[in-house]
């Protein structure tokens, strides 16, 4: 463990998850026999996905189907969680969300999370700053906690024909050209050859949407970066720290659209994912985006993030994840999303909101700073357990099965049916 | 040379620069090559045009290359990049000269999967020209009357080089028969190769194997015009007339050897300039010097880049582009 903390998340459950893996989805074991169960009190909670509830029917025509395809009753491990997951196969509706621009994200976490994303075989998404804080590791000598050494951790590990890498470059960062150097280096030719490469044009962020990133930086290197970032004094002079910040920068439909259009003109065997941010024309973006041919749409809720941002933000700012779901509703490509997923239950939810995949971010960061070797291994067995008891639960057999109907909210979840799988358009 | 890395090039790579430099085959194209650039200065001089030497380095390049990464220099503390071509340099260099040509030095680190394509080379040089107050059309009928001018010189000079290589000059004669170039749309060659049953996305660049498709079925260059706006960089102008469509062209070589040459009528109002750079992801502060002179006016050109490693392997029927350069950097090649 590193001291990592994470107070706005509920960390303990995950870092038990990260020990114990399936088990943690139950009650203490200890207390079988002994103690009796219920539902707590519904606790009010800001969060809609969190007051959502999946609600199983009585008749369960799909389990019938599956029932006659087998010949016996099917049961939960029946559950088929194989998903495509922007141009990926991977076995779970899940992959790994870049981490944030921090310290904390970019230290060696960072190559224990891909080791294991890669051995578990979900699409893994390495975030934009980690070619500017811990280099390419090709000439300077980064080693492994470079980009191209996360890269080689992810591809040492995965299975073939699972998975893939997606590298994030947003405005500030296509100064360093991150997705040229990974297009055209040897490392990476294994994963691009086997159609396993993604780029993720990052257009905003949960945490901080309409801001670039911030980060702290010592004073003694604000000169320096000046001549790229905003960087201001706001801790005062004493600190040796002051603010740096990055541009959001500047997207109207065409400039998206166009921007899209050159990443499959310039990198044609790579797929294509843009990462947007809660605003209020979501769903508009989304289309956009799925219009000019992207892979995926990766959408992060407000409570996404994991990097520093103004409280003002983190309290105030953006669409939740649940809201951002309703606009997009019915979907027209691949939409992955991210926000406080850590367990079963929000997954399926999400899923059932028109998901094809949800994003792990801060769950493991945790998982793997409560145990590097095995810690997302587990909290991943876990939540694969959590979802095949739910999706059967639900009557269905097939990750990509759920619908809103199969949702329940106390403000009504007025969704209309997502398009059925096969009538993406480009 | 080590060749461990990428050695699918259609022709095996010589063992050493001795080797490659004294074969005749080289020494013939070399000296055709030569005969390439007489003829190039010959024309242009005639015409008007001044040469200049372009720069090597600067604190940015063109961004409009296919997937290749930059190459990054030390410049006193500063990044530089070396020249991807001097597409910026020819734009300022206008309010110098109205009619301006340059033999350009250019490094791209192009994606390994160019290693095999016979016609990628990590350095290689263009035969640049930029024309103020040019519309396409004039640029395109400069770059048809440049290959032609070069090519009848090469008959004419370099017969004994032909026969050294085994290349018919007869290749020529439907392009010296004086008859105009084909003009095709982009569209229009999506629609041959959707129709050829290669699946050519619409909204990008003719990619590698359809242009040798399209070039296979030809006997003598043609022109490719009106490319989809997201395949290409910030300076091709959009059409006014139709929006999403730049008014721009590839010259293709016939018989399979696919792109010569790529021209355009350029972008040159700052306000446009701004947004097209976002439109294609660069992000405007480092092209501080460019935009300066921009926004302070240059003037409306039109121009070209023919690629010469390109033109002589189509001259010399030369099964791999890196056969027309004296110390070829095959993209992934580790060479001196």
């Amino acid at each position: 463990m590193s001291g990592l903390s994470a107070g706005s998340f509920p960390e303990a459950a995950v870092r038990e998850r990260a020990r114990v893996g399936a088990a943690a989805a139950f009650p203490a074991l200890a207390d079988y026999g002994r103690a009796l169960f219920g539902a707590a009190p519904a606790v009010p909670s800001g969060d809609e996905l969190d007051a959502a509830r999946l609600v199983p029917p009585v008749f369960v025509p799909e389990r019938l189907e599956k029932l006659i395809d087998l010949a016996r009753e099917p049961l939960h491990g029946d559950v088929d969680l194989g998903a495509e997951v922007g141009g990926f196969t991977s076995p779970l509706p899940l992959y790994l969300s870049a981490f944030g621009s921090t310290q904390v994200a970019s230290a060696d976490l960072g190559r224990a999370a891909s080791a294991q994303a890669g051995a578990l075989g979900v699409p893994m998404v390495i975030g934009e700053n980690v070619v500017p804080v811990n280099g390419y590791g090709r000439l300077d000598g980064a080693g492994g906690r470079s980009l191209l050494g996360r890269i080689s951790a992810y591809a040492d590990a995965v299975p073939d024909g699972s998975g893939g890498v997606v590298v994030q470059q947003s405005t500030e960062d296509a100064d360093a050209e991150v997705w040229n150097l990974v297009y055209s280096d040897p490392s990476a030719r294994p994963l691009l050859d086997s159609g396993r490469l993604g780029f993720e044009l990052k257009v905003g962020q949960g945490a901080k949407p309409g801001l670039g990133g911030l980060t702290v930086v010592d004073s003694a290197d604000a000169g320096r970066l000046s001549a790229q970032f905003a960087v201001e004094d706001v801790f005062g002079a004493g600190s040796g720290r002051a603010l740096r910040s990055a541009s959001p920068g500047t997207f109207t439909e065409e400039i998206l659209r166009q921007q899209i259009r050159l990443m499959r003109n310039n990198f044609p065997r790579a797929r294509v994912w843009v990462k947007l941010p809660p605003g209020r024309d979501v769903a508009l973006a989304a289309a956009v985006a799925w219009e000019a041919g992207a892979d995926a749409v990766t959408v992060d809720g407000a409570e996404g993030g994991s990097g520093w941002a103004p409280t003002s933000f983190l309290s105030g700012v953006g669409l939740p994840l649940a809201e951002c779901l309703r606009r997009i509703a019915g979907p027209a490509g691949c939409l992955l999303v991210s926000g406080r997923v850590w367990e079963g239950a929000r997954a399926a939810k999400c899923l059932a909101a028109g998901a094809r995949a949800t994003g792990l971010g801060r769950a493991a960061l945790i998982a793997v700073d409560e145990d590097p070797e095995a810690g997302l291994t587990r909290l991943v067995e876990c939540l694969a357990l959590e979802l095949r008891l739910l999706i059967s639960a639900l009557g269905k057999y097939r990750a990509d099965a759920l619908t809103p109907d199969d949702l329940w909210s106390p403000t009504g979840w007025a969704v209309p049916a997502r398009t059925p799988a096969g009538t993406v358009t480009r | 040379m080590d060749t461990t890395s990428a050695a699918d090039a259609a022709t095996p790579l010589p063992a050493g620069p001795r080797e490659h430099l004294s074969s005749p085959t080289t020494r013939a194209v070399l000296r055709l090559q030569h005969t390439v650039l007489d003829a190039t200065r010959e024309h242009l001089g005639g015409g008007g045009f001044t040469e200049l030497l372009p720069p090597i380095i600067g604190p940015v390049t063109d961004p409009g290359a296919r997937g290749a990464k930059q190459v990054d220099v030390d410049y006193y503390g500063h990044r530089y990049k070396l020249m991807t071509s001097a597409i910026l340099y020819k734009q300022a260099s206008l309010t110098a000269f109205d009619r301006i040509f340059c033999i350009a030095p250019n490094v791209r680190l192009e994606p390994l999967e160019t290693s095999n394509t016979s016609r990628h080379l990590a350095e290689f040089h263009q035969i640049d020209v930029e024309i103020a107050g040019a519309s396409r059309d004039d640029a395109m009928a400069v770059a048809e009357g440049l290959v032609a001018h070069v090519l009848r010189r090469v008959v004419e000079r370099s017969a004994g080089e032909l026969e050294v290589l085994g290349r018919d000059p007869d290749a020529f004669a439907d392009l010296l028969s004086g008859e105009p170039f084909e003009r095709r749309t982009h569209t229009a060659a999506v629609a041959d190769l959707h129709g050829l049953g290669h699946d050519q996305n619409p909204d990008a660049e003719i990619d590698w194997a359809g242009e040798a498709v399209l070039s296979a079925k030809s006997s003598r260059p043609f022109f490719l015009t009106d490319y989809p706006k997201g395949s290409r960089g910030f300076y091709d102008k959009e059409n006014p007339a139709r929006a999403g469509r730049l008014l721009n062209f590839d010259l293709l070589a016939p018989e399979g050897y696919g792109e010569l040459c790529s021209g355009s009528e350029r972008e040159h109002e700052y306000g446009t300039i701004i947004a097209r750079m976002r439109e294609t992801g660069e992000n405007p502060a480092k092209y501080g010097w460019y935009l300066k002179m921009v926004r302070e006016g240059i003037p409306g050109s039109a121009g070209f880049g023919i690629g010469l490693e390109r033109l002589t392997r189509y001259i010399a029927g030369l099964e791999s582009v890196w056969q027309a350069s004296a110390y070829p950097k095959v993209p992934g090649v580790v060479s001196p």
